[in-house]
């Protein structure tokens, strides 16, 4: 089914919306499942994410997603009426849930890429719906007294009896001036009170079939004869619930309850009533529709243009400003104003950068689905344990952090973590154990996944590069690091047989690239037996850093200032002195920092190799403190950073000491030092 | 005239395969399939990068993108030979990466057919890198088609 030009507008909300509720069902679903127990918060919220997908998904004209959902909401219906009867179904209804919300997914993602809905839910369907008559038939509950959720208002108004009285209630439904096609609206508001009505008749009949009708409906209302399944207040919920309706009115009732005349949003009383009746079905979660007005949902598309647009307002600011028509002149007036437009571009950065900021949390409740079903497929038993979940990194470093994850995750469960049974017999506890911790350290952000498994295979890993004529020296003059990072390369898979979760050839090379693609670095470590760590490093944001630039011979650096304690030339106060090794070390202030000569360390020609000729730069990184010898200091500027080129990947520059590289104002390039590496590569 | 060329190949995106850029490195003519090549620029200053190996002459800034250059004559084990107005940078594209090969003087796009092209020479021990795809002959031109991927292979796989 393709979507309708007309709905193309709303298509992206619905997206939204929907995936939105779906990772919320998730939650929910994981979080039921691990206590074993279903609050009966936590039904009427799955209840109402269900009634919600299928109220727009069927708006949205997109059928195997409507009857889905419909479908489960049955589900959840009996459950609701009664929750004593999840109790013999449970374990089949989570998995099966599980698994339509996972349909959901896929139909809605393929709606998002063509347009279109591609499978068909048949199959899922008949299994509720086989779910359903278990439950129901299990228990022939009588209905009446079944409304115990329900809310305040229907203590008023009793639940009418089950039996269709002959006298139908009567509502009139006006819809909000302007929400257009209100005859469609009318018929879906039909559709959804199918539910709770055992007949139903409208005035107009058939709203859908002429579009004419709308100009009636909106002038007269749209009149909904109804015969209620259970209590009339049901089928004035599902009134409520219904999106562009401002106002409905009660006519007649079919039994002796109050004609009660609730409006949402026209009277100010009235509209405290008709929330006082909903708040129950109002989960606690944050609601899309409810936060309407404090959160915007903006296409990323236009965020990124913003942080490029950012970026090279700050170029050109110091193109501007750093002008050579400038040099030599005393220029009062124009430094102040450029001082006053720094600290505009400053905030504005710091506004952009907050903006695309997202808690990695996100993606660690994704993983906490994917070990649960991989425990249930592979017979494993595993607890996933997530710190620093509220992380903050930017939202391309999030969404492409997210599939590396996947699969490391997939790997540890496939490959590293064992059966049960083994772990046992290997004197380790039956549950298996995988941690992923999120940490800011420094400009970085530092991702562990570390599982207790069984370590990598060295021998196996150098037998199979072997196979794969991917050795390039002799077996034994492979450090135990080099050979951990041989699962990386291309085409590179440990594991015997192909499985359903992993080992599809595209392997770790791809998760180093997707990191190394934000600029981020992937090490391994791990000991035989007791588990591997893999450590992600990602820089925290991909953008903007201040930095102090300077000269060795030819080439420019820029130092970012985060990372610079001061700057001095060599005096009195300090001293050269040299290691037992030979190391050059600075002495100042009674203590000792190593010396690291950037033309040495670069190979760079320069005629400054004197110390008192150039200048010295203390540099710390945690705790590591040193001293960084360069011709001169250039001065103080604002970069954009960028990776290096994906083409110099396999020469790993960054761990030499160079974080990135920055386009200048004029032009050039320049390359940034990073104090971490640095000093890691030199001491 | 970067930007000309660029939309020129595009348009006759379709027909490029068996379509060549020619070039000279000294007296040798080589070439590389069009459908690699995004553009011709003049030879611009790089920024060195440190812990390369030598060929790569460093990183150039290509309208906001940052493109590693490779000198094709150190590449290939010639001796370095001072730029002049007639050396150019090709900007070739594989898996999706972007790198410039610095050539002594860019030659032509030229058609090869079937009947023009032969297999390249067995490789003997000492050339077994087998970067050359194809010979064409062409009227007095003999020229050796470069495999980008397996030119560049000692750099693509770690």
């Amino acid at each position: 089914m393709a979507i309708d030009p007309s709905m193309e507008p709303m298509l992206e909300m619905f997206i939204y919306e929907t995936t939105t509720l779906l990772d919320q069902l998730d939650e929910i679903l994981l979080e039921s499942e691990k206590s074993k127990n279903l609050s009966s918060d936590n039904i009427n919220e799955i209840f109402r994410v269900m009634h919600t997908i299928k109220g727009s998904s069927a708006m949205m004209d997109l059928g195997s997603i409507s009857t889905l959902a419909h479908a489960v909401e049955d589900v959840f219906f009996i459950i609701r009426e009664d929750p004593a009867r999840l109790e013999p179904v449970s374990e089949a209804l989570f998995d099966l849930v599980f698994q339509a919300s996972d349909f959901l997914k896929a139909e809605v993602e393929s709606v998002q890429n063509t347009g279109e809905t591609t499978q068909d839910p048949g199959a899922m369907i008949a299994e509720l719906e086989k779910l359903a008559a278990i439950m129901r038939g299990e228990t022939v509950a009588p209905k009446a007294p079944a409304v115990d959720t329900a809310p305040a208002a229907s203590e008023a108004a009793p639940g009418g009896a089950p039996d269709a009285s002959d006298k139908p209630g009567k509502v009139r439904v006006f819809f909000e001036e302007g929400c257009q096609m209100e005859n469609i609206r009318s018929f879906m508001l039909l559709t959804q009170l199918h539910d709770v009505c055992d007949r139903l008749d409208s005035e107009p009949a058939h709203p859908e079939k002429d579009s004419s009708l709308s100009a009636e409906i909106v002038k007269n209302g749209f009149t909904v004869l109804f015969w209620p399944a259970s209590a009339t207040d049901d089928v004035l919920r599902v009134i409520e619930s219904s999106v562009n309706i401002k106002t409905y009115e009660l006519l007649e009732e079919t039994a002796a309850a109050p004609a009660a005349v609730a409006t949402t949003g026209a009277k100010p009383t009235a509209a405290a009533t008709a929330k006082a009746a909903t708040t129950e079905d109002a989960a606690p979660a944050v609601l899309p529709g409810k936060a309407k007005q404090n959160l915007l949902s903006v296409n990323q598309v236009k965020l990124d243009q913003l942080l490029d647009l950012v970026g090279e307002l700050v170029t050109t600011e110091s193109m501007v400003i750093g002008s050579p028509d400038l040099r030599g002149l005393s220029l009062d007036n124009f430094n102040k104003s450029s001082r006053e437009l720094r600290k505009l571009t400053d905030e504005l950065q710091d506004v952009v950068m907050s903006i695309r900021m997202v808690p990695l949390s996100g993606v660690f409740q994704r993983m906490n689905r994917v070990v649960r079903d991989m425990c249930k497929k592979l017979g494993k038993e595993v607890d996933l344990i997530t710190e620093g979940g509220d992380t903050e990194v930017d939202k391309t470093i999030n969404e492409i952090i997210g599939d590396p994850f996947l699969h490391m995750i997939r790997n540890s469960m496939d490959h590293a973590i064992e059966p049960p049974e083994e772990r046992l017999a290997l004197g380790k506890p039956e549950h298996g154990q995988i941690t992923i911790s999120a940490k800011n350290a420094g400009g970085e952000i530092m991702i562990t996944i570390a599982d207790d498994g069984r370590g990598l295979d060295k021998a196996g890993i150098l037998r199979k590069a072997r196979e794969n004529g991917l050795l390039t020296k002799a077996e034994e003059d492979y450090t135990e690091k080099e050979i951990y990072h041989m699962i990386m390369l291309p085409g590179f898979s440990t594991n015997q047989e192909v499985t359903e979760f992993s080992g599809r050839g595209v392997g770790m090379d791809v998760v180093r690239k997707n990191i190394e693609r934000v600029g981020g670095t992937l090490s391994i470590e791990s000991k035989q037996g007791e588990g591997t760590t893999f450590i992600i490093s990602i820089p925290l944001t991909l953008a903007i850093l201040n930095g102090m630039a300077l000269s060795v011979g030819n080439s420019t650096f820029t130092l970012p200032i985060t990372s610079i304690r001061q700057s001095f030339k060599l005096g009195s106060e300090q001293k050269l002195i040299y290691n037992t090794d030979g190391s050059e070390m600075i002495l100042m202030r009674g203590e000792c920092y190593p010396l690291i000569r950037l033309h040495e360390v670069f190979h760079l020609d320069t005629p400054v190799t004197e110390l008192s000729e150039g200048i010295l730069i203390q540099i710390e990184s945690g705790e590591r403190i040193a001293c960084v010898f360069a011709d001169e200091l250039v001065g103080e500027r604002q970069i954009v950073v960028k990776p290096f080129p994906p083409f110099l990947g396999k020469y790993e520059i960054k761990k030499s000491g160079l974080s990135g590289c920055s386009i200048l104002g004029d032009g050039s390039i320049s390359l940034i030092l990073d104090a971490n590496s640095l000093m890691k590569a030199n001491l | 005239m970067s930007e000309f060329e660029t939309s020129t190949i595009t348009e006759q995106e379709d027909d490029l395969s068996g379509r060549f850029l020619t070039f000279y490195v000294g007296d040798t003519i080589y070439g590389v399939e069009l459908l690699h090549v995004i553009e011709i620029v003049s030879v611009q200053p790089a920024t060195h990068v440190p812990g390369l190996p030598p060929y790569f002459k460093g990183i150039i800034n290509l309208r906001g993108k940052v493109v590693p250059v490779v000198d094709i004559r150190l590449k290939l084990g010639l001796e370095e030979r001072a730029y002049d107005d007639k050396t150019c940078c090709i900007i070739v594209t594989m898996q999706d990466m972007q790198v410039g090969l610095i050539v002594d003087c860019v030659d032509e796009a030229i058609t090869v057919n079937s009947d023009q092209s032969s297999a390249p020479p067995m490789a003997n021990g000492k050339n077994a890198r087998k970067y050359i795809a194809s010979v064409a002959t062409i009227g007095e031109k003999i020229i050796l088609n470069l495999d980008c991927e397996k030119f560049f292979q000692d750099d693509l796989h770690p």
